[in-house]
């Protein structure tokens, strides 16, 4: 069985590795893509982000192919044929690995194990590995043979984004870092950045951080507030609705698209944004709700990250892949059984300003799991940046899938390390939630306030209106968003 | 059946357009043609018969219960929404796109009228067996139409909007297309958006012209007199164009004089078993204009897209640009950097929110959208190009609240603002109305004129030739 590699560290380097994390300004890529040039980049699995960092990667000017598992070759299956018709070579691991000078794992976390397992025999002597996300190094504890250089370079985008700012001329914000205990050369920063250019994400801003520091925001912002509180929020606020009356198609549809397009207002101006969106007194009283949610899912947050950070869930989760995804499975037929999931949405009308008027427990929803998230990972030492990034950034993105898919099939895409963390989020959130949501009415969920006047006490909107502007998460987004945003405003 | 009558009718369209006091009554039986210039509103009227825009005063009444709109903006619309199914960064499968027969059936489930043994006619005159199983997004731009206009008519609408239906198309689709429709006239009214007179099909029974968001005229096409005068009306023409200077302080490596810019040896493309292009090859040499043509399908776009660096067979192939032979380290960016480009899927490509003259300085940088600070110099000849296009007031505004005509318009600037060594004009014309497609064949003709810039202009209508332009290259469908 693994070994929890970050277990294995002292008090004082697990915090050093924790709260590594800087953003990179723009002359340290002056070197560009010249560390990688002439250099063999071999590409293992050929999926969302393996086919779309290998576009850019040779359209840089680098030099790009595939190894694949031979079932894949054999078969044609989908990854031989996004690699074949887009012109690249294709080889097994014995044809290609032994000429690489960097080897990309992009396959399934869930699979690192036995394809490093099997890839690291062939490698050359001197050569790099790089990954895309750390979970094999950090929780598994995948040892890699020392004169290999271990680096990783993490979009915080899908692949299909990855692709389309590339060719727009820009690119998407990019975590790079280099696995301290396999720098032979002392090289992997150099390669980092090179791998960074090449996919276009210096354009976008890199975060300098380390494989713990990925490992563990990144874990905690699936499983909490991007899949676990949309799962969550989703099926208290359509049973609330459907107990209150409301027409079941209309509840639907409130909810399935209502995510998206409440957190478009937050992907442009945070949080405060999204608030901004609702009258006076709505907006006070999201802000009301959200404080009271804070308040009793706090410990749950903190059992996440905790659970997270001292390797328990990733235990527990291992032990369900080595038992046939049982839980997982089960879990997701669960799902499949909700009534949100089995009330189609109604042919009903609703405007863009009536998801926000008519859903103000799902803005205090986003809010607190926003907040939380992001202040639990602070707490646990992790850096505002990369906190932000595995949070509030994040979120639109599930929402776009609750939109196109509602719960069953999100969870189905979603990796399968996020939809397990998103089920454990899930079951202990909703009894958590039992005693709010019993004071919950439709003027917060379905039908919106009913007031004869828009009037409120102004020291008390001045007061909310402060507090959701001091939040750290919206000082460092607003920083954040500047890099990723057209930039209108420099021009 | 009844009349439609529209009284009084006021409608915002966005804060930018207005439509104002409209009166019209369209009868059974009649058949419309709504044209006018870029901007003028032709669009916004033909679209409130479907229910668009922020009525502010007056009426409609005697809309039929189903209302099929076909035009550039829902076959974006439609595109976006396939685009959208994108996969987020904690995901494990790539979607494909939906595929063509799921599009055209879409009105299926909740429409009865959905007329089903019209559908497989439909597919069967229009040649679309082969395709229905494809991802519809990846169907170039007429194809995408044709399927667009077959779904509307299948879903048995009893009115029929079509904004310029016939962009896009070649002349064997526009043609078979015109059959299509003809055989609709009797069951149901037809309102066409056009900007070009010579498109008008013969059923047309009356002319309405819009401008700065009236309804000026209507015309009994009967009337002949006053349909001649629309006729000059629309082909008011513009004069002294100028094209602007660039800023030549950001100007690419030079280039070998003795090399052809473009050489292209057997060129090969298939899509799984379906090939695309088989053996072609073509040698551009500088200064050398050409006109390629070709029906829908003929590999045109792709073509021109391995010479771009955008179709990803450019690396399996033997291709020479600009000194470069392809797959030597060169990037994506050293081949662009010579290149003005403009086609409709750049128009769909280009969803970023970025002002109207950021849009012109983005063709400095072959860039969709704007990530590095623009020079002043820039600016100056970005206002140069929005002062010949009649833009000047609108440098500020967001790209994205224009109408289609006037963001082709915009993007055909970005496309010359540098004056690159290679100008490729995919179907420029497509979305202008006559004035504006005058004007942008006249600005083709100098630049195809001026010494350092060699033209490549990709067109269906015989009628808009290029008087510098002496090279033909026409491509065949391959079976
Ligand atoms: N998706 C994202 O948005 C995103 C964002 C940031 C980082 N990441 C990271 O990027 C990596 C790749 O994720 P992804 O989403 O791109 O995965 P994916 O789309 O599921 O693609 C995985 C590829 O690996 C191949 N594969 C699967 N099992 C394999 C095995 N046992 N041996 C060899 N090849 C195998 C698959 O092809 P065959 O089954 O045909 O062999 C497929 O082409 C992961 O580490 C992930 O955490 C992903
Ligand atoms: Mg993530």
């Amino acid at each position: 069985m693994s070994n929890n590699y970050f277990n294995t560290l002292p008090l004082r380097e697990q915090l050093e590795q924790l709260a590594k994390c800087r953003f990179m300004s723009m002359d340290e890529f002056s070197e560009g893509v010249e560390a990688l040039k002439g250099k063999k980049m071999v590409v293992i699995g050929c999926g969302a982000q393996g086919l779309n960092q290998g576009l850019n990667l040779r359209d840089s000017g680098l030099d790009v192919s595939y190894a694949l598992r031979e079932a894949a070759i054999a078969e044609k299956r989908q990854s031989w044929k996004n690699a074949t018709e887009n012109g690249f070579v294709v080889g097994t691991y014995e044809e290609l690995i032994p000429t690489a000078d960097v080897v990309l794992n992009l396959t399934p976390d869930k699979q690192h194990t036995s394809v490093v397992n099997a890839v690291m025999p062939l490698m050359k002597e001197g050569s790099c590995l790089s990954y895309s996300h750390g979970f094999n190094i950090v929780e598994e504890g995948m040892q890699i043979r020392d004169d290999i250089t271990v680096i990783m370079v993490a979009p915080k985008c899908p692949g299909s984004e990855v692709r389309a700012e590339y060719v727009r001329g820009f690119g998407v914000p990019t975590l790079i870092a280099v696995h301290e205990d396999n720098d032979p050369k002392g090289e992997g920063l150099a390669l980092a950045k090179a791998y960074a250019v090449g996919t276009g994400g210096h354009k976008a801003g890199v975060l300098m951080s380390s494989f713990i520091a990925e490992v563990k925001s990144d874990l905690m912002g699936e499983q909490t507030i991007l899949c676990g509180m949309l799962q969550t929020g989703s099926i208290l606020c359509f049973d609330k609705m459907v107990e209150k009356g409301i027409d079941a198609g209309y509840a639907s549809k409130l909810i399935q698209y209502g995510w998206e397009t409440i957190t478009e207002a937050l992907k442009y101006g945070g949080v405060t944004n999204m608030l901004d969106r609702l009258s006076n007194p709505a907006k006070i009283k999201a802000f009301d709700l959200s404080e009271e949610l804070k308040v009793i899912m706090r410990p749950l947050y903190n059992k996440h990250q905790d659970d997270i950070i001292n390797g328990t869930f990733s235990r527990v989760m291992m032990e369900d892949w080595a038992n046939d995804d049982k839980n997982l499975l089960g879990w997701r037929a669960e799902t499949a059984e909700t009534n949100f999931e089995k009330t189609p949405a109604g042919d009903v009308e609703i405007s863009e300003q009536e998801f926000f008027d008519n859903g103000i427990l799902m803005v205090a929803m986003v809010k607190a799991g926003v907040e939380l998230a992001f202040e639990t990972m602070t707490a646990a030492g992790i850096i505002a940046e990369s906190a932000y990034y595995e949070s509030l950034h994040e979120t639109p993105l599930i929402a776009n899938t609750i939109a196109r898919k509602k719960l069953y099939e999100m969870n189905a895409t979603i990796s399968d390390t996020a939809e397990y963390g998103c089920y454990l989020y899930n079951h202990a959130c909703l009894p958590l939630l039992g005693d709010f949501m019993k004071n919950i009415d439709t003027d917060v969920i379905g039908k919106g306030l009913d007031l004869a006047d828009n009037g409120v006490d102004n020291a008390r909107l001045i007061e909310v209106n402060a507090a959701l502007r001091a939040h750290p998460v919206e000082a460092v987004g607003a920083e954040l968003r500047a890099h990723m945003a057209d930039m209108k405003k420099i021009v | 059946m009844n009349n439609i009558v529209i009284e009084n009718y006021t409608a915002e369209f966005g804060e930018s357009f207005t439509l104002r006091d409209i009166n019209w009554i369209i009868e059974p039986n009649q058949h419309w043609v709504i044209t006018g210039t870029n901007g003028s509103g032709k669009s916004a009227l033909s679209a409130i018969l479907a229910g668009a825009g922020e009525k502010l005063s007056g009426s409609i009444s005697g809309l039929p219960e189903r209302v099929e709109l076909v035009s550039f903006e829902a076959q974006a619309e439609l595109i976006d929404r396939e685009l959208k199914k994108d996969d987020t960064d904690i995901m494990d499968v790539i979607s494909e796109g939906t595929p063509v027969r799921e599009i055209l059936e879409e009105g299926k489930a909740d429409n009865p009228d959905f007329d089903a043994d019209l559908l497989e006619e439909l597919i069967k005159k229009f040649k679309l067996e082969s395709m229905l199983e494809r991802s519809f997004r990846k169907l170039s731009t007429g194809e995408t139409r044709k399927i667009m206009l077959i779904r509307a008519l299948v879903n048995k609408p009893g009115l029929v909007i079509l904004d310029e239906p016939f962009d896009g198309l070649d002349v064997d689709s526009m043609t078979m297309l015109n059959e299509l429709l003809q055989s609709q006239i009797d069951t149901v009214p037809m309102v066409l958006v056009l900007n070009r007179f010579d498109e008008m099909p013969d059923f047309i029974t009356h002319v309405a012209y819009t401008d700065k968001g009236q309804l000026h005229h209507t015309v009994d096409i009967k009337d002949e007199q006053a349909y001649n005068d629309l006729y000059q009306l629309l082909h008011l023409k513009t004069t002294n164009l100028e094209v602007p200077e660039t800023d030549d302080s950001d100007r690419p490596p030079a280039l070998n004089p003795e090399d052809p810019l473009v050489k292209l040896t057997d060129i090969k493309v298939a899509y799984g078993d379906s090939k695309v292009l088989d053996g072609e090859s073509w040698v551009i040499e500088p200064r050398q204009h050409w006109q390629l043509s070709g029906p829908n399908g003929s590999g045109k776009t792709c073509l021109l897209n391995l010479i771009t660096g955008d179709h990803p067979q450019c690396y399996t192939n033997d291709i020479f640009v600009f000194g470069m032979q392809r797959g030597n380290g060169e990037t994506i960016w050293q081949i662009k950097q010579y290149i003005g480009y403009v086609s409709t899927a750049l128009q769909w490509e280009y969803r970023v929110s970025i002002s109207v003259r950021n849009v012109i300085i983005s063709g400095f940088h072959d860039s969709i959208g704007m990530y590095t600070k623009s020079s002043d110099r820039q600016k100056k000849v970005a206002d140069q190009w929005l002062k010949l296009l009649g833009m000047e007031d609108r440098a500020d505004q967001p790209y994205n609240q224009l109408s289609f005509g006037d963001q082709r318009l915009l993007l055909i600037a970005r496309a010359m603002v540098k004056h690159p060594t290679l100008l490729i004009l995919d179907e420029p014309c497509l979305g202008l109305d006559d004035i504006n497609r005058q004007l942008v064949l006249a600005l083709i003709e100098k630049i195809c004129n001026s010494s350092d810039t060699t033209v490549i202009y990709v067109n269906h209508h015989a009628e808009d030739q290029i008087s510098g332009i002496k090279q033909f290259k026409q491509l065949e469908k391959l079976a």
